[in-house]
């Protein structure tokens, strides 16, 4: 009988490590994973790496235009604003705003969104009819109409703005867990486990998180893009963080009065929040192509 | 139908509870006095506030202050606003008719833009128009609005001069506020120039209505695209195939019909995104709407403004999401037996 394998071992991959398999197959979405991963090292790195403060202002250097500019200077690459500080580094002092704040919005309302809907999914009856037209009416608000009520609450500023965004994306959670849960509930292998008494929180761990996992890391990306946006949004409509901070969207309402003599000021941290936004939605992108390919095999 | 109707009744007098009982415990969350959290009256006179207690029932408990809170919406009355003492139901008649307008516009540019898209995406499945399709209507919903409005004011507006920035319609004309639909107002005045006022009306409206679809025009391609495909796939198809009709026959007669009616059911759930989007468009176009409104509020500590302005976006996102619910259900017989939030 003819072999096929030159190797005799035969590889079982994991769930995880075949979604990874697929993910890695599509060369474009590897390039925006890397475009990520180098925006987290950014953001952890930023103060170490950056050329100047993103606070130092360079007063003989208003308004410098980038570097390609005939009146440009090669040490402020990309410009400086009105204040005479670097656009490089701000937007590399961003990264860790924007950016990385997002990570930690989306790490902290997964976590509180999947518990309270792996409980609830545990319950039924009234209680758990009551809850889903709870989280119906939450999710129909608008999410920064939301945000700025919780603003409104706790006033401006941008730690305040972190919990608002993270209070808006928890019913997400709730209702994808939620859901998730109860449709993995009805399968077969989880009644063999409860046969063998297994109670439903042990059912919820062993049973059910390992094959919802996914599903929760697919809405993660799409929280974090709209996490992204929202902080963004915020500080630029001054909600958010305020001004000395060099949050993207905070830079771009900075830059709108001098939006006609130094368009840089605008376009470098707008170009900034597409790129994140972009990068964040193609690996959520990737992820469900290769979750819905191994579904398939 | 029947049913379906009181199950929905039933959602909306849930929806409404909770919904007023949202905005009442703002007037507790939100920093200051309570009374004056709620009703507005910052200069209230000892005696007057007396009456105000007394209407509010604000010594009584909280079930009872809720109570009265409910009278008060039922007869209109959502308090004064703390920063320019007018009533804010008369400040919300005037500014919600303005982000109806844009998002209603909006709306209408977004389907009749994406929808077609996105068929054509799915008839050319798995192709290069396809890919080309879907990887720009990626660009579109990753794009920040407010820059995008930036970038869309200079170009049209500074350099190439051809669409106003900022505002509804030109100073220079006087409409009179009848409904606030301005379209509507334009026509039915009797002001001699009101064509002139029409065509000024919709070139101030252009630009941010374009803003605002951009993001839910990618979303429609991306649901047109999915239920077409899934249309495409199903049986009848085929059987439509085999009784010898040719592609665009079966794609104007079958396929277009059915996949429309999946898109429908989203337009409800897209509503919500699509007026986030016009709040902060109106910021940047000085569209004089609610969105615009309510961030002016927070910035004046207006609390009544942003509690009385929750209230009537919400209730007002929350009839349109019922609405196409009932559209839906109308055209689509299947969803009428299914179980609804259950």
């Amino acid at each position: 009988m003819a072999r096929e394998n030159i190797y005799q071992e035969e590889e079982f991959p994991s769930p995880l490590l075949q979604l990874w398999y697929n993910f890695k197959e599509k060369p474009f979405i590897m390039l925006a994973f890397s475009c990520s991963l180098a925006l987290v090292f950014l953001a952890i790195f930023a103060p170490i790496i950056t050329p100047f403060s993103s606070s130092q202002s360079h007063l003989d250097h208003i308004l410098l235009p980038p570097a390609w500019n005939n009146d440009g200077n090669v040490s402020f690459l990309l410009g400086t604003d009105q204040l005479g500080r670097d656009m490089l580094s701000m937007l590399m002092h961003g990264a860790s705003f924007t950016f990385g704040l997002s990570f930690i919005i989306v790490i902290t309302s997964a976590i509180i969104g999947v518990v309270i809907g792996s409980l609830s999914a545990l319950t039924s009856g009234f209680k758990s009819s009551f809850l889903n037209h709870f989280l119906d009416v939450i999710l129909s608000i608008p999410s920064l109409l939301l945000a700025i009520v919780i603003v409104a609450i706790l006033g401006t500023g941008l730690s305040n703005t972190v919990l608002a965004i993270i209070i808006v994306l928890i019913p997400q959670f709730i209702h994808t867990t939620r859901n998730e849960v109860k449709k993995e509930f009805s399968k077969d292998y989880v009644l063999a486990s409860k046969l063998d008494g297994a109670s439903p929180l042990r059912l919820l761990r062993y049973s059910i998180f390992p094959n919802i996992l996914e599903k929760i890391i697919t809405q993660a990306t799409l929280a974090q893009s709209a996490a992204i946006l929202d902080i963004a949004a915020l500080g630029f409509l001054g909600l958010g963080a305020p001004t000395y901070i060099p949050e993207w969207g905070t830079m771009v309402a900075n830059g709108i009065d001098l939006f006609y003599i130094a368009p840089w000021t605008v376009y470098f941290p707008g170009f900034a929040i597409l790129f994140a936004v972009i990068a964040t939605n193609l690996v959520g992108e990737g992820l469900r192509h290769a979750l819905k390919l191994r579904k398939e095999h | 139908m029947l049913i379906f109707t009181l199950r929905r009744l039933n959602l909306f007098i849930f929806t409404f509870i909770v919904l007023t009982a949202l905005s009442f415990s703002l007037s507790y969350l939100f920093p200051g006095d309570t009374l004056i959290n709620l009703t507005g009256q910052v200069n209230a006179s000892p005696k007057q506030r007396l009456f105000l207690i007394e209407e509010y029932q604000y010594n009584s408990n909280v079930f009872k202050q809720y109570w009265a809170y409910l009278g008060h919406l039922a007869d209109g009355d959502l308090g004064i606003s703390i920063s320019s003492h007018t009533p804010i139901s008369y400040e919300i008649m005037n500014l919600l008719p303005a982000t109806i307008e844009l998002s209603v516009v909006a709306l209408f540019i977004a389907m009749i833009i994406g929808i077609p898209i996105g068929f054509i995406a799915a008839i050319n499945h798995e192709k290069l128009t396809d890919k080309a399709i879907l990887s720009i209507s990626m660009l579109g919903y990753s794009i920040p609005i407010f820059w995008l409005g930036l970038l869309a004011i200079l170009v049209f507006s500074i350099q190439l001069g051809w669409l106003p920035s900022a505002g509804r319609i030109s100073l220079v004309y006087e409409i009179e506020h009848i409904t606030g639909i301005q379209f509507i107002d334009i026509l039915i005045s009797d002001n001699p120039y009101k064509w002139q006022a029409f065509q000024d009306a919709t070139l101030h409206i252009i630009m941010p209505a374009c803003v605002v679809a951009i993001a839910p025009m990618t979303i429609f391609i991306r649901l047109a695209r999915t239920s077409m495909i899934e249309v495409l796939d199903s049986s009848y198809i085929t059987a439509a195939k085999t009784k010898g009709l040719t592609f665009w026959q079966i794609i104007y007669r079958h396929a277009i019909r059915n996949s429309l009616v999946n898109v429908i059911r989203h337009v409800g759930l897209q509503f919500a995104n699509l007026v986030t989007l016009a709040m902060v468009t109106e910021v940047i176009f000085s569209w004089p709407g609610i969105g615009r409104w309510l961030i002016e509020s927070i910035f004046q500590r207006d609390y009544t403004a942003i509690q009385g302005g929750l209230l009537a976006l919400s209730s007002f996102i929350f009839i349109v999401h019922m609405l196409t619910d009932f559209i839906y259900a109308a055209l689509n017989p299947l969803a009428r037996d299914r179980k609804h939030g259950a």
